[in-house]
């Protein structure tokens, strides 16, 4: 396989059946997606947690009840995300490129080289301000669901231009 | 722009047609909105009374500005073809030009709007896979130049190359004939010029009807129209349509008030609509196959002629509804990269391969899309079949099916849900009350998709997804055993990979690369 750049997690999560392709390395993405997904989410429950706090001191204690739904919410997303996080992966192989995700609800998708129609690497500013981007890998199917999020902006660059290059290289019709 | 391209401008009578077609939408939602609002429309109608001259005047300059912006329109619109590509430019204000690589060419359709039928005019709609509102459609044009484009574009995008020389615009002429190597299929001796033969200089052709313009097709099977309407009354939606009537009727007759009539016109419209739509759409459905691909001719008020070059098919289902069980009929529907961006009706108009036939006509479509299934002497080849229409769990031979842990998942088709294989595709079979097969060639997979929920993975369950391009067949195989969805997986993207190294090339003519 490839050097893996600098601040990408190269943690391999335990082998889960059949979303474990015999011969596969997986390569995580940057732990740092998980502030990238938890502050948003802080703010819309943080604050109604804060807003409900300040009305149950000031005007009513019944106003607890509007502070604990989305302080619940919050806990539970704050121990959901790094473990998401974690459980997402993706890995090159000669022809094609897997992308897995999910514990719940666990996805494994292979997304042959010569099928790719265009790459996307987006990020949006808390996005850059963490330094990290998205790439989306995109064929003639709607159904294609390649997302690897999470990537520092090197890794995703090179993996952006690996994609196009081995893509033409194999690139069939439709 | 290039200057090497001969533009040709679409037929004069184009705004005429368009423009009435305009009118007609106006006077639709006009008049519906009428239709919603009665009482209020009389009023107004009582309080512009005085004002008549007004309204007419008011009408003959709404007529005059769609028919001015229509022969505008006309005037900027113009197409021209190549040996890559066709072109397109229109467009007033916002000016379009539009290149189709012919190598990407996934359809031509010839439509005729019921309005352009009395002037003898067709529009061509080239569908390339670029989704929604990609097709670059000519229009309108007289029906045998449309035709005779239509094969011209057939001619070259199947990489017959095309040495020509225009005579006169419009009249695409000079073409040599696309029929060159016969039909595979059918054994059809190839007439004259085999593939690759030198083309005749430019100037050696000049008159157009030097040519074979068309190549020759044979017809396959189709629709007759009793055939077609038994089978849209045997559909739900006609039993719907008969017991809300029914209850109408009974309401008003206990209520003795009509209004309750006009509070269920829009229910009874909107059935009535839907199957006169399929009606209309599917009505005289005929399909053949010649060298250039599957020929589909169908419509009652507009019609409409499709052509599917080799290869272009995505994907395949072949349906059938509890209804349709009795006279064991079918409906088969594909995926064509082109077809599927455009909306609703249109959409499911152009994907249909057959509107609803016999088994045997069922099977001739998907032979249609695929000669050869590679499965095994014919006879094989049709119990094959028959067990991935009709067959499951317990009587399969080839079909993979869920296991038995499935059955809390999907009690009622856990032992229809299953794949099998063959050399060049892969079947899969699903629903046990509306029986349906996913037919995907191998070289067509886009990507592969393996899924798990919680209660499968407790119950060692998986599900996979084949992606294709966007249409009615959707194909998957659920609730397999998770090692065998996991080998599925592996084994499929192998195949997918080894089919596309020896698909057919873009352009069908030419020998694989």
């Amino acid at each position: 396989m490839t050097s893996i750049p600098e601040g990408s997690d190269p943690s391999v999560a335990p082998p889960a059946g059949p979303f474990d392709p015999p011969g596969v390395t997986w390569q995580g993405v940057s732990p740092r997606l998980v502030q990238a997904r938890l502050i948003p989410s802080a703010l819309t429950f943080g604050v109604p947690v804060v807003a409900g706090a300040v009305l149950a001191v000031l005007v009513s204690p019944w106003f607890w009840l509007l502070v604990g739904v989305p302080a619940v919410l919050l806990v539970w997303t704050a121990l959901l995300v790094p473990r998401q996080v974690r459980a997402i992966g993706y890995a090159e192989r000669d022809d094609d490129l897997l992308i897995r995700k999910g514990i719940l609800f666990r996805s494994l998708v292979v997304v042959p080289y010569g099928r790719m129609q265009y790459v996307d690497v987006e990020a949006g500013p808390l996005d850059r301000k963490l330094g990290i981007a998205k790439v989306q890998l995109h064929t003639a199917s709607a159904g294609t669901d390649a997302v690897i999020p999470g990537l520092v902006p090197d890794e995703a660059e090179r993996l952006r231009d690996r994609l196009t290059a081995r893509g033409e290289a194999r690139l069939a019709g439709l | 722009m290039r200057t090497d391209l001969r533009w040709h401008r679409v037929h004069p009578v184009t705004p005429f047609v368009r423009g009435w077609a305009a009118i007609g939408v106006v006077a639709v939602i006009g008049g519906q909105q009428v239709l919603e609002n009665v009482s209020g429309a009389l009023r107004l109608a009582d309080e512009i009374g005085g004002l008549w001259w007004m309204v007419i005047v008011g009408v003959v300059l709404v007529l005059a500005v769609v028919f001015g912006y229509a022969a505008l329109a006309w005037k900027m619109t113009a197409y021209a073809v190549d040996d890559d590509a066709a072109h397109l430019r229109k467009g007033i204000l916002f000016r379009q030009q539009r290149h189709a690589r012919l190598d990407r060419l996934q359809a031509v359709d010839v439509r005729q709007p019921l309005l352009a039928r009395p002037f003898g005019l067709a529009e061509l709609r080239l569908e390339v896979a670029g989704g929604a509102d990609s097709a670059v459609a000519i229009g309108m044009l007289k029906e045998s130049d449309a035709q005779r484009l239509r094969a011209d574009l057939l001619a070259r995008a199947a990489g017959v190359k095309a040495a020509r020389r225009d005579t006169s615009p419009v009249e695409p002429a000079g073409t040599p004939a696309p029929s060159a190597p016969g039909d595979p299929a059918t054994g059809t001796p190839a007439p004259e010029a085999p593939v690759g033969a030198p083309v005749e200089e430019a100037g050696a052709v000049d008159a157009p009807d030097d040519v074979a313009p068309e190549a020759p097709e044979r017809p396959v099977y189709e629709v007759p129209a009793p055939r077609l309407l038994i089978s849209l009354l045997r559909m739900p939606g006609v039993w719907l349509g008969v017991l809300v009537l029914a209850g109408v009727g009974v309401a008003v007759l206990m209520t003795r008030q009509t209004s309750i009539l006009v509070s269920a016109l829009p229910a009874i419209l909107g059935i009535g609509g839907y199957l006169f739509n399929r009606f209309a759409g599917e009505f005289g459905f005929r399909a053949a196959l010649s060298p250039d691909g599957i020929r589909l001719r169908h419509g009652l008020l507009e019609t409409r002629a499709q052509t599917i070059p080799p290869g272009r098919v995505q994907a395949v289902s072949i349906t059938q509804g509890p209804w349709w069980r009795g006279p064991d009929w079918w409906r088969v529907r594909v995926n064509v990269a082109g077809y599927g961006g455009g909306e609703g009706a249109d959409a499911e108009r152009q994907s249909v391969l057959l509107p609803v036939g016999p088994r045997e006509e069922a099977l001739t479509a998907l032979w249609l899309v695929l000669p050869d299934l590679e499965a095994g002497d014919p006879d094989e080849t049709l119990a094959l079949l028959d067990e991935a229409l009709s067959g499951d769990g317990r009587s399969d031979r080839w079909f993979v099916t869920s296991p038995r842990s499935a059955r809390l998942l999907d009690p009622w088709s856990w032992r229809r849900n299953g794949y099998a294989l063959t050399g060049r595709a892969l079947f899969a079979r699903t629903g046990r009350f509306v029986r349906r097969l996913d037919v995907v060639p191998h070289e067509r997979t886009q990507s592969l998709g393996l899924a798990q929920g919680p209660w499968q993975r407790r119950r060692g369950l998986a599900s996979v997804v084949l992606h294709t391009t966007p249409g009615p067949v959707a194909p998957a195989v659920h609730h397999l055993e998770a090692a065998e969805a996991a080998r599925l997986l592996g084994e499929q993207s192998v195949r997918a990979r080894e089919a596309r190294a020896h698909t057919t090339p873009e352009r069908w003519m030419e020998g694989p690369r």
